[in-house]
Formats: C-alpha cells, sequence, structure tokens
C-alpha cells in the first residue's frame, strides 16, 4: 500500500514536471487593474486545457505599467519568463531590438482570425518586416466629466468644448462654485510614466498641431511654439491658476489616487483613454467602477489650442496584444492556444467583458457585440479619424520620459516655461544626437 | 587586537598553516562567488552603454569611462548625493545615533525602565520593513492619515507630509525605524563601566554632564565609533524610503540607491546604472576608512 502511494506520487509528480504547459502573463488582477482580463481568462482557460491536454497558467500581475515592463524584461534576459505575453504595442520596437520577442509569422499561419486585423494594427505589431504582436484592442483618448458635479456647479450637459480656453472656463466655473473638487485630471510628471506623455502631453501638443517626432523630415523636434503653448497650459491650470493638483501629480502611486478621486467625486474632469472608461470606471471593477457609470459619466472630444488651422479635435491611440517570448520552448502549442483564444466566440466575450476599439474587422461587424456597447461605438466613430500613433522607435521611452519631466518641471513651479525646454531639448539632443533633432516655428 | 592573538597560539600549537589556508578557502570561496565576482561584474557592466531593451541589450558597446564623466555632469546625481548625505547625517549620525545614546543613558541604572523602552524601541525595528512602510503611509496620509484625522481634531490644518516635508519626513522615519540598535549597543556598553567609578561619583557629588564627560564617555567611545562606522554604511545604502514616497515627489526624496535603481531598472539602463552604483561604492570605501583611521588613530 504504501509503495504503490509512493509510486502514485512520484508519477504525479513527473506529470507535473514534464507535463505540457504553457504560460501567459499580463497586467491584471483579479479585483484590481484590468480584473475583467482575469475573468476573461477563467472563462476560457479551463476548456483550452482540456481540449489540448495541457496546463496553461496566467501569472497575474496588477502593477504599475514601467514595474510590469521591468519584470518581462528581467525574466527574458534571465533566460525565462512567460511565453505569452500580453504586452503594450510601443514596447515592440525596443522588444525586438533587444532580441526578446519571436517573430510570430509562422504562428500566424496558423491563426485563421488573422486576415481580418486591420492593416494599421497589423503595423503596430511589426517591426523591421517580421511580425511580432496580435494586437487585442486599441483605444482613443478623450476628455470624461462627471455629469453630477456638473449640474451642481451649473454647467449645461451634453459638454463639448471648442478650445483650450473652454476647457478653462470651465474648470474655473467648477473651482468657484465647489470647493473641494479638483477641477481637471491632465496627467503630468515622470510618476505617472507612459500616461503621463499619451493622457496629458501629447492630447495637449497635438492639440497645438505639434508632435514630439517630424515624420516628414524624421527628426526629432526640440523647439516649437506648440510645445511652448502646450507648457503654458499646463503652467495656467497647474501653477497661475490652480485648477489641478501637482502635489498630486509628483505623488507616489499618484495614478491611483487619482482613480480614487475620481471615483470618489473629487475630480471633475479627466483626459483619459478608452481603457478608464470600460476597465476601470466599469460598473464590473470592484476599485473604482461606479454602478451607474453611463449616467454620471460623460465624456468629451478633445479640442484643439482653438487657433485658427489648429485641428478641431485630437485622440491618439495604444493598444496592447500577444506577443511571443524568445525563450518558448513549444511555439506549436502557443499557436493552439492563441488560435483558440482568438475564436470568434471568446473575442465576443472579450470585448463584452471589457468593451474596446476592435483591431479587427469581423468583430467590429458583427452587429451584436461591439457595436452594442454605445460607447465604443460612438467614440470609434467621434474620434478614430482624429486619432494617431505615437512615434514608437526604440529610443521613444527616453525622449517620453524628458516629455515627461519637461511637464513635471512646469507644474510644480522648479523651472520657467522657458528654462524647461532649454533642458528639454539639451537632453533630446544628447539622447538622439545634433543630427536627428530639428527646431519648429 | 586580542582575537588575532588567539588564532596566533592555535596556529603554533595545533596546525600548521596549510590547515589553516585550507580551511578558510569555504568562507574564500563563498566571499569570492557571491561579493568579489559580482562586484567586478558591476565594474565591467559600468563601462558599456549596456541597456535591458533596445539593440544595446544585445550588443553594448565598451565606452570605457565615459559614463563616470557623464555621471559626474549629471543633475540627478548630484541631487541623489546631496539627498543621501542629508539622509545619513539627519537620521543615522544626529537621529539614531543621538537618540540611541540619549535613550540608553536615561534608561542607565533604571532595570525596569529600560527594559520597557527597549522592548518598545525593539517593536519598530523588528516588524518587515513593507509592514513599516505602510504603517508609515497610514500615519502621514494627507487625507486619510491618523496624524492629519488628530491635526484636523485639534482644529489645525491638516498637512500634506510627503508632498510638503518629504525629506524630514523620511529621516523622522529612518529614526524611528534604526534607533534601537544604537540604543541597545549604548546600552550595552555602558554596562561595561565598573559602576564603583560612578558611585564614587556619586559619593563626592560631581555633577551629570562630568559624569558623562569623564567617565561615561571616555570609556564608551569606541563603541560610539563603532556604531557610527554600521549605521552610516547602513543608512548610506538604505532603500526603504522607496516604499513611502518612490523617490519623490519630483526627485526630493530621491537616495543615491533610489536612483540607482530607477536608471537601471526603470529606464533600463543598466551600465550607467552600474556607473553609479560603483562611485556608491567608493563613497562607502571612503567613509569605511575614514572611521577606521579615526579608531586606529585613538589606539596609537
Amino acid at each position: 500500500m504504501k509503495r504503490l502511494l509512493v509510486l502514485v506520487l512520484v508519477l504525479a509528480m513527473a506529470a507535473f514536471i514534464f507535463g505540457e504547459k504553457v504560460t501567459i502573463i499580463a497586467n491584471a488582477i483579479k479585483g484590481g487593474k484590468n480584473t475583467q482580463v482575469v475573468d476573461w481568462f477563467e472563462k476560457y482557460i479551463p476548456e483550452i486545457e482540456k481540449e489540448l491536454g495541457i496546463d496553461i497558467e496566467l501569472i497575474q500581475t496588477g502593477i504599475r505599467d514601467e514595474d510590469f515592463k521591468a519584470r518581462i524584461v528581467l525574466d527574458i534576459k534571465g533566460g525565462g519568463g512567460a511565453d505569452i505575453l500580453w504586452i503594450d504595442g510601443f514596447w515592440v520596437p525596443e522588444f525586438v531590438e533587444a532580441g526578446y520577442l519571436r517573430p510570430i509569422d509562422d504562428i500566424l499561419a496558423e491563426i485563421p482570425a488573422w486576415k481580418y486585423y486591420y492593416d494599421s494594427m497589423k503595423a503596430m505589431g511589426s517591426y523591421k518586416g517580421k511580425t511580432y504582436l496580435i494586437p487585442a484592442s486599441t483605444d482613443v483618448r478623450m476628455i470624461y466629466y462627471n455629469k453630477e458635479l456638473f449640474k451642481k456647479a451649473g454647467i449645461p450637459i451634453p459638454w463639448q468644448p471648442r478650445s483650450w480656453e473652454d476647457i478653462i472656463k470651465t474648470a474655473r466655473i467648477i473651482k468657484e462654485k465647489l470647493p473641494g473638487v479638483i477641477p481637471i485630471q491632465l496627467n503630468a510628471g515622470t510618476e505617472m510614466g507612459e500616461a503621463t506623455t499619451m493622457q496629458g502631453f501629447f492630447m495637449v501638443l497635438l492639440g497645438a498641431g505639434g508632435n514630439l517626432y517630424d515624420w516628414e523630415t524624421g527628426k526629432w523636434i526640440i523647439k516649437s511654439s506648440a510645445l511652448r503653448d502646450t507648457l503654458n497650459f499646463y503652467k495656467r491650470i497647474y501653477v497661475d491658476e490652480k485648477l489641478g493638483d501637482a502635489a498630486l501629480q509628483v505623488s507616489a502611486g499618484a495614478r491611483e489616487k487619482t482613480f480614487e478621486l475620481f471615483r470618489q467625486e473629487k475630480i471633475a474632469m479627466y483626459v483619459e483613454g478608452t481603457w478608464f472608461y470600460t476597465s476601470v470606471l466599469n460598473p464590473n471593477n470592484p476599485s473604482w467602477g461606479f454602478p451607474d457609470r453611463d449616467e454620471r459619466i460623460g465624456w468629451a472630444a478633445m479640442p484643439g489650442r482653438g487657433k485658427p488651422g489648429d485641428p478641431e479635435f485630437v485622440s491618439i491611440s495604444g493598444g496592447t496584444g500577444f506577443a511571443v517570448n524568445i525563450n518558448c520552448k513549444n511555439p506549436k502549442l502557443v499557436a493552439e492556444v492563441l488560435k483558440r483564444l482568438l475564436y470568434i466566440e471568446p473575442q465576443l466575450s472579450y470585448f463584452e467583458m471589457k468593451p474596446f476599439v476592435s483591431p479587427r474587422s469581423d468583430l467590429a461587424d458583427s452587429c451584436w457585440t461591439v457595436n452594442k456597447d454605445k460607447f465604443i461605438a460612438e467614440t470609434s466613430r467621434a474620434l478614430v479619424k482624429y486619432t494617431t500613433f505615437r512615434p514608437a522607435f526604440p529610443v521613444y521611452p527616453e525622449i517620453s520620459f524628458q516629455a515627461q519631466l519637461l511637464t513635471e518641471r512646469v507644474v510644480t513651479g522648479q523651472m520657467s516655461v522657458d528654462k524647461a525646454i532649454e533642458e528639454f531639448a539639451k537632453e533630446v539632443t544628447r539622447i538622439v544626437g545634433k543630427e536627428n533633432v530639428i527646431e519648429k516655428p | 587586537m586580542p582575537a588575532l592573538f588567539g588564532v596566533d597560539r592555535v596556529r603554533k600549537s595545533l596546525m600548521g598553516k596549510k590547515v589553516v589556508v585550507l580551511l578558510l578557502i569555504p568562507a574564500l570561496a563563498l566571499i569570492f562567488i557571491f561579493l568579489i565576482l559580482p562586484g567586478l561584474w558591476v565594474l565591467k557592466i559600468g563601462m558599456t552603454n549596456e541597456t535591458l531593451t533596445g539593440a544595446k541589450a544585445r550588443n553594448p558597446d565598451f565606452v570605457g569611462f565615459e559614463n563616470y564623466a557623464k555621471v559626474l555632469s549629471d543633475r540627478f546625481f548630484y541631487n541623489a548625493l546631496r539627498v543621501t548625505l542629508l539622509f545619513v547625517l539627519g537620521s543615522a549620525i544626529v537621529g539614531q545615533a543621538g537618540l540611541g545614546l540619549s535613550l540608553a543613558l536615561l534608561t542607565y541604572r533604571k532595570r525596569k525602565l529600560r527594559s520597557f523602552v527597549q522592548s518598545v524601541v525593539i517593536l519598530a525595528w523588528i516588524i518587515p520593513e513593507v509592514v513599516v512602510a505602510y504603517l508609515w503611509i497610514a500615519f502621514l496620509d494627507k487625507d486619510y492619515g491618523t496624524l492629519n484625522m488628530l491635526l484636523s481634531v485639534l482644529g489645525l490644518r491638516k498637512v500634506n507630509w510627503f508632498y510638503e516635508y518629504p525629506l524630514p519626513t523620511i529621516i523622522t522615519f529612518n529614526i524611528w525605524r534604526g534607533t534601537a540598535y544604537s540604543m541597545l549597543l549604548f546600552s550595552a556598553a555602558l554596562e561595561t563601566i565598573p559602576p564603583s567609578y560612578l558611585e564614587t561619583a556619586d559619593v563626592i557629588g560631581v555633577s551629570a554632564w562630568r559624569k558623562f564627560k569623564d567617565i561615561i564617555f571616555p570609556n564608551i567611545k569606541s563603541y560610539i565609533l563603532t556604531d557610527l562606522i554600521l549605521i552610516t554604511l547602513w543608512t548610506f545604502n538604505v532603500f526603504t524610503p522607496y516604499l513611502l514616497t518612490g523617490g519623490g515627489p519630483s526627485f526630493r526624496t530621491e537616495l543615491l540607491s533610489i536612483y540607482i535603481y530607477r536608471t537601471a531598472f526603470r529606464y533600463f539602463k543598466l551600465g550607467y546604472g552600474a556607473s553609479i552604483a560603483t562611485i556608491a561604492l567608493l563613497i562607502n570605501f571612503a567613509l569605511a576608512m575614514f572611521y577606521l583611521s579615526l579608531s586606529r588613530r585613538k589606539k596609537a
């Protein structure tokens, strides 16, 4: 009897060690950040495990994006890491240059759904002629507002600002009528990381007709009137008129703190992406969700600066997706798992749990899920035509950090706008070299 | 150095030189693998432009002392150095050693009081760091912190401690956290003073200050130096304030250790981070040398 037990134990351990296994890592944790992603995996993983006769492990994290990135990088550099990496699309170039991702063109040949992906989305996942990422979803950016607070302050809704001046005027009314409420959250500073660059800095800069990168000459823009106006807009909000909370921007865990304050209805306007509405504020999010989100939270397109020739509205898009670790031992199995995750049924379910702009036409055309979500349908229709992508070159994260630093120095009053731009120009020039920078009028 | 004499005697009587060397090999091997090798590796990385992502992750170039030149003109480095020096001065030298000595003296020859104070102080020392960090955030938070609740009950203004007084906050935190060690060391040192010295002084009616200056201080001088060496080096390399402030707001609590971490593991500049680490190592080395030379001079 004893001997039999030992034998069974040994066999079980052997099965555990030698049994085939696919691991997936995502920056999601049950009950917290991207909780819907975990729910979705839990719904579909058991089926796939049974069908393929393998183990699939989901590694949950739910941490700051920068820390998630560091974890993945260190895992891979150390020779390990999960097989399937659910990562941000703009990390692809620097990861590929470092040799961390496996080209997946052979895997894609096994995945029937690949033909439905939009070309722009395929482009986000490819680098130097090879494909590395299957986009999971994409997004747009806008300005959210709390309708209850607006009503209390006597601001008519629906609200749609036409210029930066309109935003300032509205913020002033809120400051005057609702003491204790932060009128606007426009991300600034290095603590918020990429969320500052994408949700804050770019949304303002694009509205003045500016950019960080000049696509015509292929050079990084170190000085422009658009950049100066962008920082002056930040300065007006955080320093001159105190319509936002500068201390909050640079405090530890700033981003989560702003989510919390928005949930407590202590922030009236917040410039953010699709994710904010469909994941953070989603009624199914136990941390920050609003049960009556659809009635309580409104959105408006982010207006341009308001000078002649400026864009009417702006948006910028990013997206996440599935990449495959270079250390992956069993790409065939990974292909089988991905193929099943990308079947239409699980995908429709995913977009139901966490509505997003779909990267593929078969989902977008399906009249019963993606378009059923009013928010996604409306924001896509209104904003996709204005949206653009960030210059995701391998050097981009360094430039992005300099942009975050730029806003931090201005909103905390450490430097004047001119001085901060001088520093920015100097640092960017040092990073990419004199021949790769340009000054614009 | 009595310990060395002991070894000397053993060597003469029991074993030959070879045996001693043989016995030392395991220890030396461990030191080599876990201390010297990583140290050399950091030196090597510090002379490259290696990064964690991008092309330089795969093919880093040897850049010699370029990183070091860059560090010396890096405003974040000087900021971190300044913050670290203030932190060491405030929390280790003045705070932990000063407070530890005061507590030891106050409870000297008062057994009950001493065991009570020691238990309380040691409690702060033995709680895991993450728990401690959480407790301090709960205590100092701007909106929900216990301290601000108390202040507002008293009708005072709520203070955003981490924003308005970031450096004093982490200094206070570290004094609270680490005083136990100094206090224990000084309490033990005080026990070594023969009671008759102080009893005689009591009979003559000497003032407290004279007792400290002429009896206590000369007797515990070498312990004070040991304490200063250890806590200076520990505090110089401490990382826990990161859990409270993340180095912010706006780098105002960015200790050298946090700056190295940020450079290497948040912005992925491994080579550059390693060169800053090497400089930090040299500073540690210089500090240790300084203290050792003090203790030698005292003995001579």
